[in-house]
């Protein structure tokens, strides 16, 4: 390998691409697509908020009606002395968009019957909220039934408000706050962005080998240079750029959503109001107190330390490990591909065998956020050919050490073979001109001396 | 000296024979034409001595040992399936071809000027490659060919795609690098080329060596050794061809004695090269 030279057709290859205007159209565009997808998405949760309901209440029972607090969705109107027959069949033109029947106590049950009628379904919120609120005053009427001296004192002091924390723990014992939803979506995340950078970056290796045998430039310059030196020249160089585009990528998005996200008050969001939340989920206000240290560390807080938790550092390194092999390995055949070809027309049936596994490897990646230890996706990230795509996205889960060994030492030492193999075929097919070559022409290359 | 040895070159391609012991001399200093028929082996050839493709067995030696990789430097091809980068500017373009071939960039730089003046083609430095005409294009192409100073250099079908007014100047361009002791080799269909410009050729036909050697004395060789007297008389002009041992001096001073008689023209006749490669092509058939 001159070095000399490959450098020179590293930083050709590089300059080239990267002043191209599609190149700093997508740069740019990406970074603010993603940043105001991830602000809108946000915005959209922080605003939407269900319309606020008219239920009216006819209780029978008595015992309800102290119960039904209006919460933030929800307005209670009771109606006394009004049978529920009459203010069913005239809801709409009373306002309501239901009506909650209790019907009279049974002394001996301790409880009562309830019914709700609308003219249409309810959401599920909505009909837990009911639902607890009835109970909770049933409760509350048995309790009071066995006439206990400092009831009230009791009550406060027995309680509870136990939250379910999700801890991951290393061998090392140490432990980390963990929430699933965060591992999925950074798992989706991952697999997606690794395919899109292969398949991408790739095809531009790809296209690129067609450009120099389709305008006849290739036979000047393998007279100049050896054409393995063009071709790993011509892969580095678009390896850095790909490099140089997922850095601008993360600190433009990072950049944009920061200054998006204060414009739009994201700290609140993040911060959670706790009564809001307490009084949507029917937890009546003796209980705020306790909910509030809970709700601080559940919800947003919780995904936000389980993001601040993930060894952001390894992520990255291997992240890049895979990417670059990943890259390396598929980039070299589809320079193969390319030196077969002489406009870009012509790959499609060359490219399926690159295509199949990529797609595979998608679609194993998107089934591995639900089950990262199951078979497939074991097998998935150890195989080459789909390793990267899947282990990366098992990866946030956690995955044993000899795992990762292995499946690296496989992708490395597959890349080495097919780059060899690749250069073989590449430096025959870039000089064979006017035939439409098919995958038997390029096993001949192959074996080629 | 040869500049280019060619020692038992084969080429196979799986069954396919591309050369078949081709054993050459590309004498240094001189033009040499490399002729046959299309796929006759002159392009796997000439690869093989620009070390794109490697022999099957055989070696090639440049200035007297075998060759190496970094020998490529010192050579200059121009390939018959020639291009430029389409959406690279004139100027980047000459500059990376020429920096593959060695030239540090302040050489390059220069050198580039240098000849960029000389084809009075300085505007054209900013211009992208797609911009440029065809001719436009083969001079560029020409200029990164021989930018590095090669010692030899390699043009398969140079001619081709010129129109005469731009062929003409790169004859000119060929005969002066000649003149600086660059050596150089044709591979060429137009024979009128080879007869004007090479002092040696080799022919190869079907992966085989057919005949290599000077031109005179091929063409003497495949000719039948006559002359011919052109004068014109009374009756007009005459043609008359008499075999080479007839005594020059005498035979003119018969007709110049004659009373009226013009002389026009006393020439030694030679076979056109291109008989001689249909002559030799077609006896392969055989």
């Amino acid at each position: 390998m001159n070095w000399r030279t490959t450098g020179i057709i590293i930083s050709r290859e590089y300059l080239n691409k990267v002043k191209k205007k599609s190149f700093i159209w997508t740069t740019l565009l990406v970074p603010i697509l993603v940043a105001g997808l991830t602000i809108g998405l946000m915005a959209v949760m922080m605003n939407t908020k269900e319309k606020v309901k008219n239920i009216a209440v006819v209780d029978e029972s008595g015992i309800v009606v102290p119960y039904m607090t209006d919460s933030e969705t929800i307005h209670y109107q009771v109606l006394e002395g009004i049978p529920v027959d009459s203010v069913k069949v005239r809801l709409a033109d009373m306002g309501f968009d239901g009506v909650l029947s209790i019907g009279a106590l049974d002394e001996a049950e301790k409880t009562v019957p309830a019914d709700l009628f609308s003219p249409k379904p309810f959401g599920m919120e909505l009909v837990d909220n009911i639902n607890a609120r009835i109970n909770r005053a049933v409760e509350d009427y048995r309790i009071a039934s066995y006439n206990i001296e400092g009831l009230d004192q009791i009550l406060k002091d027995v309680k509870a408000n136990v939250r379910l924390h999700s801890y991951t723990i290393s061998d090392s014992g140490e432990e980390k706050v963990s929430e699933a939803g965060v591992y999925s979506i950074l798992s989706m995340v991952l697999g997606i962005f690794l395919f899109m950078f292969i398949t991408l970056f790739g095809s531009m290796v790809m296209s690129s080998v067609i450009e120099e045998k389709s305008s006849r430039v290739v036979e000047v310059l393998v007279s100049s240079v050896k054409a393995t030196e063009l071709m790993f020249g011509k892969i580095i160089g678009i390896a850095l750029v790909a490099l140089t585009q997922f850095l601008l990528w993360i600190v433009l998005s990072v950049a944009i959503i920061s200054i998006g996200g204060a414009a739009i008050g994201f700290d609140k969001l993040a911060g959670g109001n706790p009564t809001e939340m307490a009084s949507t989920m029917g937890v009546d206000a003796e209980q705020l107190e306790a909910a509030a240290q809970a709700a601080d560390e559940g919800g947003i807080a919780t995904v936000l330390t389980t993001l601040t938790n993930l060894p952001w550092g390894q992520l990255i390194g291997l992240f890049l490990v895979y990417f670059i092999f990943g890259y390396l390995l598929y980039a070299s055949m589809f320079a193969a591909i390319g030196s077969a070809v002489e406009n870009e027309g012509d790959t499609q049936q060359l490219q399926l065998p690159l295509t199949i596994p990529l797609m595979l490897a998608y679609i194993i990646a998107l089934y591995a956020f639900r089950a990262p230890d199951s078979s497939i996706a074991f097998w998935g990230s150890i195989i080459p050919f789909t390793s990267p795509i899947v282990m990366i996205s098992r990866l946030p889960f956690g995955v044993p050490a000899w795992e990762l060994i292995l499946s690296i030492v496989l992708l490395i030492g597959t890349f080495v073979l097919l780059a060899w193999a690749s250069a073989k075929i590449y430096k025959v097919g870039i000089l064979m001109f006017g035939k439409k070559s098919t995958w038997k022409d390029l096993w001949k290359w192959f074996k080629q001396k | 000296m040869a500049i280019i040895e060619c020692k038992n070159v084969c080429k196979n391609f799986g069954e396919k024979v591309a050369l078949d012991h081709v054993s050459l001399e590309i004498p240094e200093g001189k033009i040499f034409g490399l002729l046959g028929p299309n796929g006759a082996g002159k392009t796997t050839l000439i690869r093989i001595i620009n070390r794109i493709t490697i022999p099957t067995d055989g070696e090639v030696w440049f200035n007297g040992r075998p060759i190496t990789q970094a020998d490529v430097e010192k050579i200059g091809y121009m390939p018959e399936e020639r291009g430029l980068y389409r959406k690279m500017k004139v100027g980047d373009q000459a500059m990376y071809l020429a920096q593959l071939k060695g030239m540090s960039a302040r050489d390059a730089q220069q050198a580039l000027k240098e000849w960029f003046v000389r084809f009075g083609i300085q505007s054209w430095w900013d211009k992208k490659v797609e911009e440029l005409s065809k001719g436009m294009a083969q001079k560029l192409q020409f200029i990164t060919t021989v930018v590095h100073k090669p010692s030899l250099m390699i043009l398969d079908e140079p001619f081709s795609g010129f129109d005469p007014v731009n062929a003409e100047i790169i004859r000119q361009e060929i005969l002066r690098l000649k003149e600086e002791g660059a050596t150089i080799i044709l591979s060429t269909h137009n024979m009128e080329s080879v007869e004007e410009l090479c002092d040696d050729i080799a022919l190869i036909n079907k992966a085989r060596l057919v005949i290599t050697g000077g031109v005179e004395e091929i063409r003497r060789k495949y000719g039948n050794n006559n002359v011919e007297l052109v004068w014109t008389d009374a009756d007009g002009r005459h043609t008359e061809v008499l075999p080479r041992e007839t005594d020059g001096a005498s035979t003119l001073r018969t007709y110049l004695d004659k009373e009226g008689v013009q002389i026009n023209s006393y020439k030694e006749l030679m076979p056109r090269m291109n008989d001689i490669f249909i002559k030799l092509v077609t006896e392969g058939e055989e």
